[in-house]
């Protein structure tokens, strides 16, 4: 987690220092230069001044544990305070979906987060609850041309 | 795997080479573009029957620009942890390795058939299985799913 900011910094500030280069930041040349972030508090991975959880004195993340999720959310009252800063709830995976969004909102938007984070926020934890599911296995892919042929004939021999 | 975002139709304006003025006449005119400069140039004043220049007209929609025909774009991975960038982004970008193609094995082809990232060349077999595992329970597509991680019968 970076440390939180200071003080007498604002976070507009840090986030012209940082924007163009911090350790969470991915840049990809192809393709238009796409920029990701590994932020643990920025809900859709990408570089930007509203997903920055990092830089903001406020701000919420989802991170995936071993069975359901965790939602970090950081507490503007102690910035210089780790520990204190960052609150932690853990969340099991045997939640039905409905009770996990409903949790979530109602700590984000509802307790003075903004709330224009909280569908990234919803749809967050749906994407690892969806990725926490077993995965099904592929269709076994059917032979075709010169290999079905061969395979029918060693069946008929 | 999920399928990618919908899109509006990827449309190629021109899909040869724009080739320099007289390069097909002269060996030691090599054909990559250079735009003619000089005074009395009948393809640089745009006459008719002459060759097409480059401009900015034959660029790509923006909407559509380095997408490819599945409607993903690519993202290079080098780990699983480069694969979890996607998890919010498995309708608009695909992972993937450079450097395809290695002979494969059908059995493991099957179970490995559907994903859309691309993976790193110098990423190793073993460490690709691991993506790939991931990359699928994610539902991020793996363009080059298949180089290294399988071999023929």
């Amino acid at each position: 987690m970076a440390s939180p900011a200071i003080d007498n910094i604002s976070a507009d500030l840090i986030w012209e220092v940082v924007r163009n280069n911090n350790s969470f930041l991915t840049k990809s040349k192809r393709n238009g230069g796409v920029q990701f972030s590994r932020d643990p508090l920025n809900l859709i991975n990408k570089n930007t001044r509203k997903h920055a959880g990092f830089v903001n004195d406020k701000a919420i993340g989802v991170v995936r544990n071993e069975k359901g999720f965790t939602v970090i959310t950081k507490k503007p009252s102690a910035p210089t305070k780790p520990k204190e800063a960052f609150l932690k709830s853990e969340h099991s995976g045997n939640n039905s979906s409905r009770k996990a969004y409903k949790s979530v909102a109602n700590q984000t938007a509802k307790n003075g987060y903004r709330p224009d984070l909280r569908e990234a926020a919803v749809q967050r934890v749906s994407a690892i609850r969806q990725s926490q599911r077993p995965v099904k296995p592929e269709p076994e892919t059917k032979l075709r041309g010169k290999r079905a042929q061969k395979a029918k004939e060693a069946e008929s021999a | 795997m999920v399928s990618a975002k919908k899109h509006v139709p990827i449309v190629k304006k021109r899909t040869k080479r724009f080739a320099r003025h007289q390069s097909d006449r002269f060996m030691r005119v090599d054909p990559s573009w250079r735009k003619p400069k000089g005074i009395d140039s009948r393809v640089r004043r745009r006459f008719r029957g002459t060759q097409a220049m480059p401009s900015i007209g034959y660029g790509t929609n923006k909407k559509t620009r380095y997408m490819m025909p599945s409607g993903h774009k690519a993202f290079l991975v080098n780990n699983t942890k480069d694969v979890e960038l996607l998890l919010m982004h498995n309708r608009t970008y695909a992972a993937e390795y450079d450097h395809p193609l290695v002979p494969r094995k059908e059995g493991k082809q099957q179970e490995l058939a559907n994903m859309d990232p691309r993976i790193a060349h110098g990423v190793s077999s073993r460490k690709r299985v691991d993506i790939i595992a991931r990359a699928k329970q994610l539902g991020v597509k793996v363009t080059n799913s298949k180089a290294k991680v399988t071999t023929e019968v």
